[in-house]
């Protein structure tokens, strides 16, 4: 037997053993000793070889082998071989176990001095206090102070008896009236007779109950508050014994959770002995045994001790460098991070109580095109506008003509006719900005559609206004020609100016006034110009211009940054320069070392530096949400980072960049990026965030189990069994029409409109197509399904909204009719009717209602923490005991709770003949109870309904006849395992 | 509960007395035959340092300390609700000063009597059950905050009648809450514990502004904006069974559950997640045949001693101030021997006085050590 063996030589050796410990003292005194000051004045400290024989540990180590773990024969056996060392290590270890021990005892007593100090000073104020609320009362109380006034009695009679009857014995003759009304209490008097006692009247108490928080919408339980695995112990009212409830399973379960942090003690330990001895098993395990830990607990700890041993030296530097940067130098993805885990996509809010954070990300398949408000657009947004930067800027240029006419001169003929109403249209703005104040009678003609009088904005326009081509006629002509011809056209506007601004910016980066680059990239996009508007060569330029800036959206169906809308939102020549891309590539083997595109790659290079990360990314996302709007991206998504110049300029340099990357063979870069980006427009879900960052930066994570089971779908319920509850929802990711594998399928649930899937998918839940206020009957689709409407899946389901938002031109249908309102959404928009708490007229509280309701009608909803079933049965327990549940089945996976969160509605009793009755309603992909008027119920009335239980698991007092409780059943699946008081 | 980790031991104090005081009765009084839950002397106003007052039944009653170990039956309080039991008093003050009688029980309802004019105060009615115990902040002595069965802890402003805040919800305890305590110095804190073993440290600092309202309040008191405080700073779990009582000292806790021992404990929390921390426990003070539910034990003013009786009537004094605790005294009695619900010392910490189980009241006085 090794165990035997081990000890006896344990036991051979132990005569050794101060030898031993007395040579280990000398190799190793350093680390012991200085590392902790203190150590080697207290004797107790050092190694003491006499001691260590009647040490208890290694007392029991030597004379106990059948204590050693009888499962770990290799450690003994590893003890075997190095016995002394072991009982030298074993030494150590005592000895700084007793040093730990000493210094908390010093450490607790120092603690306690200091909080004593602390106290001292504390009382000192709360005696002052107090002796201060003296004089207060005596200098504004007229009224005598009668507590004041018995005691003063009392020491009158006391100095009266003591004089005759001394001290403990005294008892008075009981005094009638006031004038000494205190009785001096000897050790035999009851109390009772003594003192007329001043009675408190009566006040009625509530009916008990636990403090509530009122809910106005369901709560997911979050971890902390479940009951199971909890131990919980209750006590008997009358008899006053506690009972201590806990099952083995919930035991096993706390043991579990008992994994502790190594204290700094145990560190100290760890290290010192390692230190000492180097890291061997005979070490992990002795320690092992001294923490009462697993070895491999320790030599984990020990492998992280030496990390950050390592670490200690060199981080240092980096820790101050982490200091100082913010959140602007993680990425947008870092910070995406906590706005995916703690966003609820279906609520929209931050911190969903609901849904919880850390949801599944599901992209839909089908994604809205960029949104702008296209009124927003002839405003410069603020005082960095690129509008307003564009502006000067091509003042600037134009003030330079030597530069224009230099490039003017290297234009092949062919782009004249393109190039040369350009130039007028220069040469005209500066001219009109001048006249710009006589000028605003038209620009405020065209207010109607331009807005507000900016004198910024309108400098564009009138310059297309007063071309030389276009007469006065036809300037009404394109008044009349509205929004999108004016947005066109200034659009073109900018579009020049802003090339002729890059120009500018080439030759500026370039000496060569003759750059070919420049010049085939001027052409080409002058080329493009001609070559789409050559039956409109003739017409005015305002003509020419205008179609061609609304060109990609014919010519590139593939790029799909150039939504529509965009066309409007922005001035944008990188459309024109991504139209010509092709051309341009072709042209491009001759670019290849261009000084140019050098001078490109130097302003790309200079953005690039003052762009972060983050910033890049979160353009990103703004071209995403806004399309190439530079205003609202820096409005909403760069505001306090960059300008909305700056993001123009960003806009524009980032195209340069990816052309004149193309010519460096980068062709496929380009595509691929705008393939990412046509996907990602099109939401084919690509998943940009990684889910290994998300994994990182959790802020919190709450597990919740999906249990999924096949199931009959969810239309088969409705028409067959009625008893089966309903199945919990939970969004599937299907990037793609649902197949057999979607998660909604096989659970047995629709698709709703939080689902990955296109909206095409089999499995979606198309909503209805009831005509004016049919939803409340069976006919309605979503009401025979027992869902609610919504707005957003059913076609003719909405309501009006008062105008309260703006103009009241938002939110309101214009064609689908006035003062109309789906009737099967009152969870949804929350209308209920107004209940009271109140005593029950049967027991304890009970809810009543304000106003009269008719047969039907929606009362309001029964709310609570969503549990699982297991919980329930837990929960269900403790409640029993109390005699009061507000459990109330929801679906296959959760169970409310009102105990705790809730709303009034809780309190409502059961009744066998009720007057309300509740339902489980699909709303928005959740399962919410709703509870109904089943008759007309007036004014002030008591709520009833049936909480269904169960027939099985029915309270005594809510049993009933088992062939109403069938009939009962048939209004829904809602069968609660309800509640209350008795 | 959890293995206390190597490095964290407290030092427990040893059961044998030093004998430093000594205590003996001078006088012991029945007041009825309904237990007695609560005595409390009077620390708010200075000049009633030697009144105290007990509840037990429907009762309340006034009493003063007087020299030669006589009581004086100042005024006596009844209920006229007979079903009432009181568990808990407290001497409170309105904003002039006058003295006021806290007194709460199983009926839930919170009676503030007015002492100065023998009279019933107020009744605040709000508690869904029985209030277990009910504190004054010393700082601000119209402040109190009532524990209760209902699982909530509530702030109310005496003078006023209103309930200010109400600590319950998400964060809240859940089970019954047994007994809470206003930390001396910082205005904002209090500490409560309860049937669910947790020990819970709030902050009303976020919620003070309704304090400050609740004293210039003139609207009727049932239209107060009343504040949930759902969230709690701190959780300890130093207990594996009922906490019944605890009471700051400094900034420590000292808090007993149904182990024979009080424990002195540190709530070391972490600056940046309110909630979170642990519990350092520094010191043990052993009480044998403490093992039963609601013994409260008592400070004298200046926190020198805590005095706790046991469930056969001895009572134990431990030094507060000393490490390793120092036992002062051990207090017994042939006659007593029924269960000691709570204690108390007076303003020196020359008399203590233990009200029992049996309805009566005991008074020890030290005895001048010669």
């Amino acid at each position: 037997m090794p165990a035997f063996m081990a000890s006896a030589t344990v036991s051979a050796h132990l005569s050794d053993l101060p030898n031993y410990v007395q040579g280990s003292g000398h190799h190793n005194d350093p680390p012991n000793e200085t590392q902790r000051s203190g150590a080697s004045d207290d004797p107790s400290h050092g190694i003491h070889p006499s001691d260590l024989p009647d040490d208890p540990p290694k007392d029991a180590w030597r004379s106990d082998p059948d204590d050693d773990p009888p499962d770990n024969p290799l450690a003994i056996v590893l003890v075997d071989a190095k016995t002394p060392a072991a009982l030298e290590i074993q030494a150590i270890i005592d000895v700084l176990k007793e040093q730990v021990a000493s210094e908390r005892t010093v450490f607790v007593k120092r603690r306690m001095e200091e909080n004593t100090q602390k106290l001292f000073d504390v009382t000192k104020n709360l005696f002052k206090l107090s002796a201060e609320r003296n004089p207060k009362i005596n200098g504004t109380d007229q009224a005598v102070d009668l507590l004041a006034k018995r005691q003063k009695d009392a020491i009158d009679m006391q100095n009266g008896i003591s004089t005759s009857s001394g001290d403990s014995d005294g008892n008075s003759p009981q005094e009638d009236g006031y004038a000494s009304s205190a009785i001096l209490l000897g050790s035999s008097i009851a109390v009772k007779n003594a003192v007329r006692p001043i009675k408190l009247p009566e006040v009625k108490r509530l009916p008990p109950y636990t403090t509530w928080i009122f809910l106005d919408r369901n709560q997911r339980m979050t971890e902390d508050q479940s009951v199971v695995g909890r131990r919980r112990i209750y006590y008997d009212q009358n008899g006053g014994e506690a009972l201590i409830c806990s099952d083995s399973e919930e035991d096993a379960i706390e043991e579990e959770d008992e994994k502790k942090e190594f204290t700094e003690s145990e560190d100290y330990i760890l290290r010192m002995t390692v230190k000492q001895f180097g890291f061997s098993d005979v070490i992990l395990d002795l320690l092992a045994q001294c923490f009462s830990r697993k070895p491999d607990e320790i030599k984990a700890r020990h492998e992280d001790l030496v990390k950050e041993g390592n670490d200690m030296g060199f981080t240092s530097n980096v820790n101050v460098d982490g200091s100082i940067s913010s959140y602007l130098d993680k990425n947008l993805d870092a910070a995406l991070d906590s706005f995916d885990n703690l966003f609820c996509r279906r609520c929209l809010v931050f911190d969903c109580r609901l849904h919880g954070c850390s949801q599944d990300l599901i992209f839909p398949a089908e994604k809205p095109p960029p949104s702008c408000c296209p009124d927003a657009e002839k405003d410069p947004c603020g005082a960095n506008c690129y509008r307003l930067v564009l502006k000067l800027e091509s003042d600037a240029s134009i003030r330079s003509p030597g530069q224009g006419t230099s490039e003017e001169h290297l234009f092949p003929p062919s782009d004249a006719s393109a190039q040369m109403p350009r130039r007028k249209n220069l040469g005209l703005s500066v001219k009109m900005r001048t006249k710009s104040s006589q000028s605003d009678g038209t620009s405020s003609n065209a207010k109607n559609i331009c807005e507000s009088s900016d004198s910024e904005i309108r400098p564009p326009i009138e310059v297309a206004d007063a071309q030389p081509s276009s007469s006065p006629p036809k300037n009404k002509l394109v008044k009349r020609g509205g929004t999108q011809k004016r947005n066109s056209k200034r659009i073109a506007e900018h579009m020049l100016v802003s090339m002729r601004k890059r120009q500018k910016k080439m030759l500026a980066s370039d000496s060569d006034p003759l750059e070919s680059g420049t010049l085939g990239f001027k052409d080409l996009s002058l080329q493009s110009n001609s070559r789409k508007e050559n039956g409109d060569e003739s017409s005015s330029s305002l003509k020419l211009k205008s179609p061609n800036a609304r060109r990609p959206r014919r010519i590139s169906p593939a790029l799909d940054n150039c939504k529509p809308l965009q066309i409007e939102t922005s001035g944008c020549p990188p459309n024109l320069v991504m139209d010509n891309q092709p051309v341009i590539r072709k042209d491009d083997t001759s670019r290849k070392n261009d000084l140019l595109a050098l001078g490109l790659y130097q302003h790309e290079v200079n953005d690039d530096k003052s762009w972060k990360p983050i910033e890049k990314a979160l353009y990103e996302k703004g071209l995403e949400i806004f399309g190439r709007n530079s205003c609202l991206i820096a409005r909403n998504l760069m505001n306090g980072l960059k300008t909305c110049s700056e993001v123009f300029l960003y806009m524009n340099s980032y195209d340069n960049k990816l052309i004149s990357q193309s010519g460096d063979g980068a062709n496929a870069l380009i595509d691929g990026y705008y393939k990412v980006d046509g996907k990602e427009t099109m939401g084919n879900g690509v998943r940009r965030r990684s889910k290994f960052l998300r994994r990182r930066g959790r802020v919190r994570r709450l597990k919740y189990t999906w249990k999924s089971a096949g199931y009959h779908s969810i239309r088969k319920r409705i028409s067959e069994r009625k008893d089966q509850p309903c199945r919990q929802y939970n969004p599937c990711g299907c990037q793609s029409p649902c197949g057999k594998e979607c998660p909604c399928l096989v659970n047995g649930t629709c698709c709703e409109k939080y689902c990955g899937c296109p909206k095409s998918c089999k499995n979606r839940f198309r909503g209805c197509h009831c005509a004016k206020s049919q939803c409340r009957s069976r006919q309605c689709p979503c009401f025979a399904a027992d869902r609610e409407c919504d707005p957003d899946v059913c076609r003719n389901c909405w309501i009006s909204l008062p105008c309260s938002c703006g103009d009241g031109t938002l939110g309101v249908p214009s064609q689908r009719g006035d003062n109309y309102e789906c009737r099967n959404m009152k969870l949804l928009l929350k209308q209920q009717q107004r209940v009271l708490l109140g005593r029950s007229d049967v027991s304890g509280w009970g809810a009543f209602l304000k106003n009269n309701v008719a047969k039907h009608e929606y009362l309001g909803e029964y709310t609570g923490e969503l549990i699982s079933h297991r919980e329930a049965d837990k929960r269900g327990k403790i409640y029993d005991r109390e005699n009061s549940s507000f459990l109330f089945n929801l679906n296959d996976q959760f169970v409310l709770d009102a105990f705790r969160k809730g709303d009034k509605l809780k309190f409502a009793n059961h009744s066998p003949d009720p007057n309300c009755y509740a339902k489980v309603i699909m709303v928005a992909g959740d399962h919410r109870v709703g509870i109904f008027a089943k008759e007309r119920i007036s004014a002030g009335e008591e709520l009833f309904y049936d909480y269904r239980y169960e027939p099985d698991r029915a309270p005594a007092w809510a049993k009933k006849p088992e062939t109403s409780d069938f009939k009962k059943e048939d209004g829904g699946p809602s069968s609660g395992r309800a509640k209350k008081h008795t | 509960m959890a293995k206390i980790a190597l490095g964290c031991e407290p030092v427990v104090g040893s059961l044998t007395s030093s004998k430093k005081k000594e205590y003996r009765v001078t006088n012991r009084l029945q007041e009825g035959k309904r237990p007695l839950y609560a005595v409390a002397f009077n620390f708010i106003d200075s000049r009633y340092f030697n009144v105290f007052a007990t509840v037990g039944g429907n009762r309340v009653t006034v009493y003063q300390c007087l020299e030669g170990g006589v009581i004086a039956v100042l005024q006596s309080y009844i209920d006229e609700d007979k079903d009432e039991s009181f568990y808990t008093v407290s001497w409170a003050c309105n904003i002039d000063g006058a003295p006021l009688l806290v007194a709460g029980g199983i009926n839930g309802i919170i009676r503030v009597i007015d002492a100065g004019n023998e009279k019933i105060h107020k009744s605040f009615v709000g508690h869904g059950d029985s209030i277990n115990e009910i504190r004054t902040q010393p700082l601000k002595p119209s402040l109190v905050v009532s524990a209760s069965k209902d699982e909530s802890v509530r702030l109310w402003n005496v003078h006023t009648g209103i309930c200010i805040l109400i600590f319950a919800g998400a964060g809240g305890h859940r089970n019954e809450v047994l007994s809470v305590d206003f930390h001396p110095s910082d205005i904002y804190r209090i500490a409560s514990c309860g049937m669910d073993n947790t020990v819970k440290i709030w902050s009303m600092k976020e919620f003070w502004t309704y304090v400050e309202k609740s004293f210039t309040w003139t609207d009727l008191p049932s239209k107060f904006p009343t504040k949930y405080v759902q969230f709690p700073v701190f959780i300890a779990s130093v207990h594996s069974n009922y906490v019944d009582c605890n009471r700051w000292l400094g900034d420590f806790i000292l808090s007993k559950s149904v182990d024979n021992e009080i424990v002195l404990w540190e709530p070391k929390m972490k600056e940046h997640s309110p909630g979170e921390g642990s519990a350092d426990v520094l010191q043990k003070y052993p009480v044998p045949e403490c093992d039963i539910w609601f013994i409260k034990f008592s400070c004298d003013f200046h926190y020198k001693a805590a005095v706790i009786g046991n469930r056969e009537g001895k009572i134990f004094v431990w030094d507060l101030q000393s490490s390793p605790p120092v036992l002062i005294a051990r207090l017994s009695h042939v006659q007593s021997k029924s269960p000691i619900r709570q204690t108390a010392v007076s303003f020196d910490g020359s008399t203590i006085l233990s009200c029992c189980e049996d309805g009566t009241i005991w008074r020890w006085d030290a005895v001048a050590n010669s």
